[in-house]
This record gives structure tokens, sequence and C-alpha cells, in this order.
């Protein structure tokens, strides 16, 4: 509090606005300079590791390499080693059908969740906010624990408890035997963890609609679907926008719980691309192919955004 | 307390600095530091304190900075640390991992030490996997096996008179014991996942299978041959047998197998000695009622070869002092040391002696195997199937749920196999 009134006084003399023309020069610059700090730092943790895996792609970067010091350009070795391994081509199909099952789930869900928070009462409402803050906050792998054991083949509740209700071919099922069926289970994971924050920003959405334009709707006769419509989803969009665009982004990525689940497995049929990129990379120690994955990975996940991403730069204030 | 525990690290840091940088070609003269990392629950205290006043005794001058290193990242550290100047002077590495520092060119020859680091007696396994291009660049340190652990009292209660020494004799106490405890739904004679693949190990080499030719560099895989195919069914054949109850899809570390046998309705497991330590967290009375015995063979009254894990020493191209390195090297493979090792419980990895396995029953049925211990392929394609994806787990759980049948399971691991290999 101090020390805006210490600082204020000279600005505040009189003459000191009019004679703004005298500074010319410097003036301009100070935004820039203003900047700079984070710019300079973004730089440096974001656009120059970048530019490294950028680099790295067309570099032959192996243990040995690595350990030497040696810098062996390739070229697009690495990107037509990548390119031409039928591993690549559907472990990409099954990333963009996985992030897209995943995202649709989980906005869909989320959407639900954050309705359903505006219409309850305060007690249960808080009940459902504290258990959604729970299942967030718990940590992922301890989460992709309990799931391993809630579907386990022999130990698993989920199987004793379909056995339970009649379901006999349950008994011993293996909910990894095929990666479809471990990448269910690997989205319902996914889902879990996601739909908290999902619901709670959509909620947030909500609550900024003023309740008169309710009111408003109610008095003019429309049905609570004809509300939802009119009121609600206009103001929701932009919000569904945005939770579409950065589950995207997280859901493509999901690294942890599939490699925790089955490292891929079984036999390689949920390898996705993020799972690819640790077996070249760290199983591997082919850092040249790795980094070709990663930008290939890139360009893959702006070719599914590419409309947000215009929409982005197109209005970056308003709507998203 | 963080703030002290930070000084000290920077005071041993910047004095294993000054000492392998600053003294390193001068040879003798000043103070020399040797850093040497061992890895955690590899050596026991008593042996390490013992042989680095030893060592500090005959190299006045010498100081040795002793450190422990956990497994968990070790790979990345020891990358970081094999680029740097300041590399340690002994690394400990796993018997698999060797091949890949080996073949990248960061480790010293040590072909021409032989003979001073007990070179005569080392353990074939280990030897193996320190060899790259005829050359020897890390020297066994220790190792250990699979047996066959196994309920001394069930094995009373269902009239089995002596630990089985052939497979016929095994699948038939397999049958007593199902016989005899068979009415307990919860009950499994043998524990076995569908992917232990160390056990399938064996049996292929039983079956004088392996799972790659070798010819200099080059390694092509060979689990589409006959003896491999064989060995899968005799797996097979005891899953079919043992009626366990384990998942087929997953290995004897989910879930940790030792839980389950801690149970206590299971009356044998494939595992290593101290997994006998972990069933007992469960149940403490197991420690007593737990035996074991080799894995047999298809020839009875031998025990089966075996894969053997254990760890390799190795001086890094980058040490600022190879001779001290090497001195303490033929310190750690002499007698004395590794005999200490075998105390301890592990098979010393440069020396024939084992005698001081014998007195623990299930110490001893993992030295009388240990003869017959074998490797993985000396690859440096090895490391990332370890530290990615096993195909021959893929062909274990294919060929057991019926998804494949013996051939196709067999060729689809042999090419993924060969694709490790080719880097």
């Amino acid at each position: 509090m101090a020390t805006p009134t210490t600082a204020a006084p000279p600005r505040d003399t009189p003459g000191a606005g009019r004679r703004r023309p005298r500074a010319a020069l410097g003036e301009p610059a100070v935004p820039y300079l203003m900047l700079a700090p984070a710019v300079v730092v973004m730089l440096a943790l974001l656009a120059w590791p970048a530019v490294q895996v950028l680099g790295i792609s067309f570099r032959k970067l192996d243990l040995g390499e690595l350990v030497r010091g040696e810098v062996v350009w390739v070229g697009f070795d690495n990107y037509a080693e990548i390119l031409t391994d039928p591993v690549f081509w559907s472990a990409t199909a099954r990333t963009v059908v996985f992030t897209a099952a995943v995202v649709a789930a989980t906005v869909a869900l989320g959407l639900g969740v954050g309705v359903l928070m505006r219409h309850l009462g305060a007690v249960v409402r808080t009940l459902l906010q504290i258990s959604l803050v729970l299942a967030w906050a718990t940590p992922i792998v301890a989460t992709t624990t309990v799931f391993q054991w809630m579907f386990d083949q022999e130990y698993g509740i989920l199987n004793k408890t379909l056995v339970l209700l009649g379901f006999d071919s349950f008994q011993g099922h293996s909910w990894f035997a095929t990666g479809a069926s471990t990448l269910t289970v690997i989205g319902l994971l996914v889902l879990w963890q996601a739909t908290p924050f999902i619901g709670f920003t959509l909620y947030a959405g909500l609550v900024t609609t003023p309740r008169d334009l309710y009111e408003a709707a109610a008095i003019d006769g429309a049905s609570p679907w004809q509300a939802f419509r009119a009121v609600s989803w206009p103001s929701l969009r932009p919000m569904l926008t945005l939770v579409a665009f950065l589950s995207v982004l997280w859901d493509f990525k999901v690294f942890t719980q599939v490699w925790a689940i089955r490292q891929g497995g079984p036999d390689g049929s949920s390898t996705t691309l993020p799972v690819l990129l640790y077996l070249k990379g760290i199983s591997g120690s082919h850092f040249g192919v790795a980094a070709a994955v990663a930008v290939l990975m890139l360009v893959v996940l702006v070719a599914v955004t590419w409309r947000y991403l215009r929409l982005l730069v197109r209005s970056p204030e308003t709507e998203l | 307390m963080s703030g002290v525990a930070l000084a000290a690290t920077t005071a041993l840091a910047l004095s294993g600095c000054a000492g392998s940088s600053g003294s390193g070609g001068q040879g003798g003269g000043g103070p020399r530091t040797l850093t040497v990392w061992l890895m955690n629950g590899s050596a026991p205290t008593a042996l390490t304190d013992a042989l680095h006043k030893e060592f500090s005794d005959s190299h006045p001058g010498v100081t040795v900075n002793y450190e422990i290193q956990q497994w968990n990242g070790i790979q990345d550290k020891l990358t970081t640390a094999l680029a740097g100047n300041d590399a340690p002077d002994i690394i400990e590495i796993g018997n698999t991992q060797a091949p890949k520092f080996a073949a990248a060119g960061v480790l010293a020859d040590l072909t021409a030490d032989t003979a001073r680091l007990s070179g005569d007696q080392w353990l074939e396994s280990l030897k193996a996997s320190g060899q790259w291009d005829g050359k020897q660049y890390a020297v066994p340190f220790y190792a250990a096996n699979r047996e066959v652990l196994y309920r001394e009292d069930m094995f009373e209660q269902a009239g089995i008179a002596a630990p089985p020494t052939s497979r016929q004799q095994w699948l038939d106490a397999i049958g007593a014991l199902r016989a005899e405890f068979g009415s307990d739904p919860d009950f499994q004679a043998l524990y076995l996942p569908g992917q232990n693949w160390y056990a399938l190990l064996s049996f292929i080499y039983d079956e004088g299978g392996d799972l790659a030719r070798q010819d200099g560099t080059a390694f092509t895989a060979t689990v589409d041959s006959p003896q491999a195919k064989a060995g899968l069914e005799f797996y097979g054949q005891l899953v079919e047998a043992s009626g366990t109850k384990a998942p087929k899809d997953a290995d004897e570390q989910t879930p940790e197998q030792a839980g389950i046998y801690g149970g206590g309705k299971v009356a044998m497991m494939i595992g290593l000695p101290w997994e006998v330590a972990t069933a007992a967290k469960t149940d403490p009375g197991l420690t007593e009622l737990t035996s074991a015995f080799p894995i047999p063979s298809k020839t009875a009254g031998e025990p089966a070869p075996v894969f053997q894990g254990g760890s390799n020493l190795a001086v890094p191209a980058n040490s600022a002092d190879q001779d001290l390195a090497r001195d303490y090297l033929a310190l750690m493979t002499s007698a004395r040391y590794q005999g200490e090792l075998a105390e301890a419980g592990m098979i010393p990895g440069a020396s024939t002696d084992t005698s001081a396995l014998e007195a623990d029953p299930v110490n001893a049925a993992m030295a009388a195997a240990a003869k017959k211990g074998r490797s993985v392929p000396a690859t440096p394609g090895w490391a990332s199937i370890e530290a990615g994806q096993n195909p021959l787990k893929d062909m274990l759980t294919a060929y057991l749920t019926g998804a494949k049948d013996i051939t196709a399971a067999t060729d689809d691991a042999n090419a993924a196999l060969n694709k490790a290999f080719g880097g």
C-alpha cells in the first residue's frame, strides 16, 4: 500500500500529462521493454527447446553421438524411417480416434455435470463439488493403480460384481486382451480424471448467465430445453469451444496412463503416438527419430485443431 | 537441514572434481580421488567398508568417493555422467544394459587386464554380456538366477518324497498336489503368470534353443526354431497342468507373485531367493516352510540352464584415473570380496567358489543351476526391449490365450526381436 503513494506524486505534478510529446522517442519502447522479460523467458523455455527438437529431428543422435557430443546431419532420414513404418500410421489413427472419443465423452459429461450443479440444492451441490475436486486432485498414477485393480482379471471388483449380477462369462475376463478394450479402459480413466475440470469450467460459464434471462424465458413460456438452447447455450458456446480445444491438447498427449496400464500392449495394440515417442527416444535411445515423431505429432495436432487455432488468431478478445 | 546437506554435497562434488580432473595424467603425487558408483542393494556395506579401507591403505593419498545410486532413472544419469568430463571412475551396470554402453564406445577396454581381474573364474553369462566386438568392456560383478520355491509342508502332505529332478517328476508333483489340495478352489499347485519370460528362457535353453544367433556384432533372432517352440509348448503344458489362476497377460510383478504366494494357497512359484523374504512380510511363518529346487530339466537329474540377471563393473572411457580404477576392480574381483558377495546370498561374478551359498537350501538351489547360467543376447538392442515392449511377453500371452497359434506367435516375436537387434 505504501509504494503507490510514494511513487505517485511525481506523476501527478501538473503538466506531466500534457508534456507527453517530449518523451516521444522513448515512449513507444516502454510496452515492449515491459514485455521483454516475459518474452525472453518464453523464448528460452519454449521456443529454444522447440527449435532444438526440430534440429535434432534432422540428426542421427543415438547414445554414442550424445555421449561423444557429435553432430551428424542426416537430412530427412529420420522422417523417412518414421513415415515408412506402418506402426507410426496405426498409432496415428489410434491416437486420433482415441482423442476424438475421449474429448467428446469428457465435454458431454462435463456439460451434464455443469448443468446438474446449476440445478442442484446447495448441500447436494457442495457434496458433488467436493467429490469432483477429490477425483481431480488424486494423483494420476494413484488413480491409474486403482483402475488397474478394479479391472484386474482375477481379483478385480468389476469382474466379481458382474459375476454376482449373473454375468458368468466375466469370470476371469481380461479387459486388457485387445487393444480396443485396453484403450476403452484407459479412456474411462482419462474421462474420470478430466471431467471435474470441464464440469467446473462450464458451471462457471452457466452461473455468469444473468438470472433475469431465465425468468424472461419462463415468462415467455419456454420449456427447460428451449431455455437451455436460447439462454444457456449462447453463453456456454465460447466456453465449450475452449474446453474442447484444451481437451484435444491434453488427451492427444496422454502418456502416463497408457504406459502404466499395459505399456502400449497387448502386442503394441494400444500404442499411441506419445508411447511411440517414448519407445523410440527413451527405450531405444534413438533421439533423432524420437524428435521426428515429436515434430510429426505437432503437425497432426495442428491439423486437428486448425479451425480453433484460426479462430484464436482472428478474434483473440471475443469468442474463441 | 537441507542447507547442511546441500553444503555437504557441494563440498563432495567439488572435491570429486578436483581429484579426478586435476591429477589425472600426472600419476602419483598429490591427493587423488576415485569416484565409485555402485547400485543400491548390491554390495553390502560391510564389504565396501573393508574394501575401501584396504584400497586406501595400499594407495596412499587416494580417497575413495563412494556413491550409492538408485536403479530408478540410472540409465539417464549414466548417459549424462558418461558424456561429461567429470565421469565417475567405476560404474555398476545391469548385465542386460552393458552391451548398450559397450557398443556406444563410452567404456574403457579392459581386455588386457582380464588376467589380474580373475578372468579365469568369471561367470560365463556375465562375461558374455560385458563383451562387444571381441573386446571385454565390463567385468562380472554378481548374478542371480531363478529357481522353484516350494512349500515343504505341502509336498510332505501330498506324499512327494523328494523335490523333482526332471520335468516329468515336476508334472507328477503338480498332479499329486492338486489331488491333495484341489478341493480348495483357491489352491494353486504352481503360480505361473503368462509373461514370466525368465522361466520361458530356461525351458528354451533346456531344449537346446536360444533367443539369437551371434555372428560378430550381428544378431539374428532364433525364436522361431523348433527348440524355442518346444520350450514355449512346455510353458503352456505347465500352465495347463497346474491350473494356475495367474493372469495370462501379466508378468510376475503385476501382481507381485511373492504376495500371492504369501497368501498361503500356493505350493510353488518360479522366483529369486529373496522373494521368500517378500512373501514372509505377509506370513512370517513361510520362511521356515519354504525350500527350493533348481528348475528341472528334460534330462533327469540335471538342473535346466537358467537366465542369469546381474551386474557388471566397468570403467568409463572418460575416467581420469584409469590405472586406479583397474586396481580397484582387481581388488573387487579378488577371492576375498567375491566370497563376501556369496555370503550375502549372491552368485559371485568373478569366483567359481559358491560354497558360501550351500548353507541355506534356498540359496543352494540357485547355486546348483548357476554354472548353467546364460544371458540374453549381448546386443545394444536388448536394452530397448527391456525398457520398452518385450516381444517375448507378447508371444507368451498370444500363445497361451490362443490369440495366435504357435507358428504365428513365434514368427511375430522373431520379427520384432530382429527389428530391435537391428537398432
